[in-house]
């Protein structure tokens, strides 16, 4: 079963990703910040990563840049209200699949992640 | 008699003053003589010759009489009496010899009289004739000395006064001029008299027909009105004369007088130019002019002011200027205030109330008209319709409002977006589960029908069906998750709804005058708006004290207060970025006894010294191009002086900033002579 992990500091965003994803046969997993992600990361086998960008601390292309070192593997998918926040070439360089806006389309968001879980 | 009415005709006095100057009792025929004369006689006597002399010099006598004594006395008397004495008419005894009478002439008596029989009628005739003679020579030496006074007189007023006389004869030829003329018309020293007048006046005087009909031997007037001629003198310079002429006698002579009045000319004119000048400006200005007596009536006001207060400037005059002048801050109008106290008041703001009843801005600047004893009498009010400005000046304050919403548009666009997103994530769930609840409740009908009636074992598939369908769709979360998903929906768009609605207030347009309002409250939601787009990298510390409320402009004030948030904010981002920390803005509300004071510090990056005397500039900015006007600080300090406060800023680098703004509950008055300080500077 894939794994995936959503990191944001917004519980009711967690609540709403997790209830869109309930039913993809997806292992659900949620972290409240970047702090928890890794920790996490650290301890599970996670196949994709969707993480928020704006964040106390550290921002999502920040977190992701640092599981792209540790953990190459991992599918990085980067979900924001604010596109600009995020350049093209830090894209290329951590390696972001997809960029998916805030508010997100839920049919969209499950076609991005289907086609990266497989 | 017929002497005595001579003396009547005279402007002399008809009583007859007489001296005699008698041995004691020794007079007493001789004034019984002197009364026959027939007038008024008051007789003087003397005993002495002293006492004569005393009697003369007192004046107006006008005969003295000496009896019966000796020539050397008359003599003595006449030497006292000196020059221009009254005649002395000498009485001698009837036995005297023929050489007495002699000696009383020689001695000075005018006439001697023998004591005989017809003494009694001799005397009166002899005294009347030298009383006669005596008033006639002193009559004379008066109209000599009248004469002479006129003479000196004339003299002087011909050769002094600055006037320019000319004298000609029946054919027009000159006979005299004044030295004035000579000087005036630059002929000192030259032969004038035969000439014409051609020959010594300019001829452009001359040309000018005012001397027309005064020259003889064309029918001169007796006296002619007075004609005003000019000339082109020699230096360049105009000069003007106003030229008369007199007939002076039957032979025809004519005097011309010529008066120099150029300077009254050119005083007048200046006076003219000044006077059009004045009425020029006061026409033409774009500032509206009245001019109030102390009543407060309009006494006169320009066409300016007739249009902005939207009459003809002609009906304005003689109404209240309190009909359109309308109370400032609560107290009198400013205009009142001048009239009241005599201030002056300049560049003040203020409102007219117009008879359509709308309200306009205006800029006023009041002086007053004090007379010479320090009264004020009336005063002058010029104002300017300040709408215009005003309307731009709230299009400048618009936009910079929306600019420094512009600054936090991440933040809005992320604060909005999130609970967006869940809240379109959950509602697309939330029809899924609706779907769910869909079959499961079909299954729910078919238990119910086939339960109503059906055979047992049909109940039993329906309820293993209804139970199948209900673990198919999870049937327990869902019923706990559908309310949760519910709840947080509405909490996400109860988020927006603040959000748009602190948006929308801040972005409301502010109202042209002062309204009370809570200072507190003015800080607080403007830093709301900020707090939410900033909540992750910035914490809020709020100390309020109870204020009292303050007559401002709200929406002014938040503005300043966002501008001075949004860089504390930039200045904390600027910091974080280098060390990671969570910054903190601290708002601290206070008041004492004049106004209240509104604190704001960070713990941003801090303002350099270099940086610090320029923040209040407009168009200074150390933000990256596109992240800020450079309009805010200078913005804000305008709105404070605005509101008669002071604006200051504290800074330590790499520590954070300090901005504190003051504000009165009674702004001062504007006056006169006030200068806005210098932006005040702490370390």
């Amino acid at each position: 079963m894939s794994c995936v992990l959503i990191v944001d500091d917004e519980v009711r965003i967690l609540n709403a990703l997790e209830r869109s994803l309930r039913r993809e046969g997806w292992e659900i997993l949620t972290a409240d910040g970047p702090e928890q992600g890794l920790k996490i990361l650290a301890e599970r086998s996670v196949d994709l990563v969707l993480s928020d960008h704006k964040m106390p601390g550290m921002t999502g292309s920040e977190f992701l840049r640092v599981v792209s070192e540790r953990w190459p593997d991992v599918v990085r998918v980067l979900i924001t209200g604010w596109a600009e926040a995020v350049t093209e070439t830090e894209v290329r360089e951590i390696g972001i699949e997809a960029l998916i806006p805030k508010p997100w389309d839920d049919a969209e968001l499950k076609a991005v992640l289907r086609r990266h879980l497989g | 008699m017929r002497d005595l009415a001579k003396f009547r005709s005279t402007s002399e006095s008809s009583v007859v003053r007489i001296v005699v100057f008698e041995s004691a009792g020794s007079g007493a025929a001789t004034r019984s003589a002197l009364e026959r004369i027939g007038a008024e006689v008051d007789f003087v006597s003397a005993t002495s010759i002293s006492a004569c002399v005393r009697a003369v010099s007192a004046g107006d006598v006008d005969l003295v009489v000496v009896v019966r004594n000796p020539a050397s006395e008359i003599a003595a008397a006449q030497l006292a009496f000196g020059t221009d004495a009254p005649p002395i008419v000498a009485v001698i005894d009837s036995q005297a010899d023929e050489p007495a009478a002699l000696d009383a002439f020689r001695a000075g008596a005018s006439d001697c009289v023998r004591e005989n029989t017809d003494y009694a009628e001799v005397l009166p005739v002899v005294a009347l004739e030298q009383i006669r003679r005596w008033r006639q020579q002193r009559a004379r030496a008066a109209a000599s000395r009248k004469i002479a006074w006129l003479e000196s007189l004339q003299d002087a007023i011909v050769n002094q006064i600055p006037v320019s006389l000319i004298v000609l004869d029946v054919d027009g030829r000159v006979v005299d001029v004044n030295p004035e003329f000579c000087r005036a018309f630059d002929v000192v020293g030259k032969q004038v008299s035969g000439t014409r007048l051609e020959d010594i006046l300019p001829w452009d005087l001359l040309d000018s027909g005012a001397f027309q009909d005064l020259i003889p031997p064309v029918a001169t007037p007796i006296q002619s009105g007075s004609r005003l001629a000019r000339t082109r003198g020699a230096d360049g310079g105009s000069r003007v004369y106003d030229v008369r002429g007199q007939r002076l006698d039957e032979a025809g002579r004519v005097l011309i007088v010529l008066s120099d009045v150029s300077e009254t000319e050119l005083l007048s004119q200046r006076v003219g130019a000044l006077e059009r000048y004045n009425e020029n400006i006061v026409l033409s200005i774009n500032s509206a002019l009245l001019v109030v007596d102390h009543t407060g009536r309009i006494t006169f006001a320009n066409p300016t002011a007739g249009q902005i207060l939207g009459r003809a400037s002609a009906d304005l005059v003689g109404r209240l200027v309190s009909d359109w002048f309308s109370p400032f801050d609560d107290g009198p109008s400013l205009l009142s205030r001048t009239l009241a106290d005599g201030v002056r008041f300049k560049g003040a703001e203020a409102m007219i109330r117009l008879d359509t009843g709308a309200a306009l801005p205006i800029g006023i600047s009041c002086t007053p008209l004090v007379d010479d004893d320090g009264r004020t009498h009336g005063a002058v009010a010029i104002f300017q319709d300040l709408s215009e400005i005003k309307q731009l000046q709230q299009q400048v304050l618009q936009q910079e409002k929306m600019a420094s919403i512009g600054q936090l548009a991440a933040g809005i666009a992320h604060e909005i977006n999130n609970p967006m997103g869940f809240i379109h994530a959950n509602l697309y769930q939330m029809s899924e589960y609706l779907e769910d609840l869909g079959t499961y409740l079909d299954a729910v009908d078919e238990l119910r029908s086939v339960a109503s009636g059906g055979p047992g074992g049909a109940i039993e598939a329906a309820a293993r069906r209804l139970a199948e369908i209900g673990e198919g769709i999870d049937i327990g979360y869902l019923r706990g998750d559908f309310s949760k998903a519910v709840r947080e929906s509405q909490e996400g768009s109860e988020r927006i709804r603040h959000i748009v609605r602190d948006l929308r207030d801040f972005s409301h347009k502010g109202s042209a005058e002062r309204t009370l309002a809570d200072v507190n409250q003015c800080v607080d939601t403007t830093a709301n708006i900020v707090f939410t787009m900033m909540k992750d990298s910035v914490a809020f510390e709020k100390d309020y004290a109870d204020l009292r409320q303050l007559r401002c402009y709200p929406m002014e004030l938040k503005q300043v207060f966002m501008n001075i948030l949004v860089n504390a904010y930039q200045a904390i981002e600027e910091a974080i970025g280098r060390d990671g920390a969570r910054g903190l803005i601290r708002i601290v509300t206070s008041q004492d006894e004049e106004g209240i004071t509104v604190r704001i510090s960070d713990t941003g990056v801090g303002i350099s010294e270099a940086d610090r005397p320029r923040i209040f500039e407009p168009f200074f900015s150390t933000k990256e191009v596109g992240t800020g006007t450079g309009l805010g600080l200078s913005t804000s300090y305008a709105i404070i002086e605005r509101h008669g406060g002071r604006m200051m800023v504290e800074s330590v680098v790499g520590e954070g900033s300090t901005f504190s703004v003051w504000l009165p509950f009674e702004p001062p008055l504007p006056e006169a002579e006030r200068h806005s300080p210098a932006p005040e500077q702490s370390p």
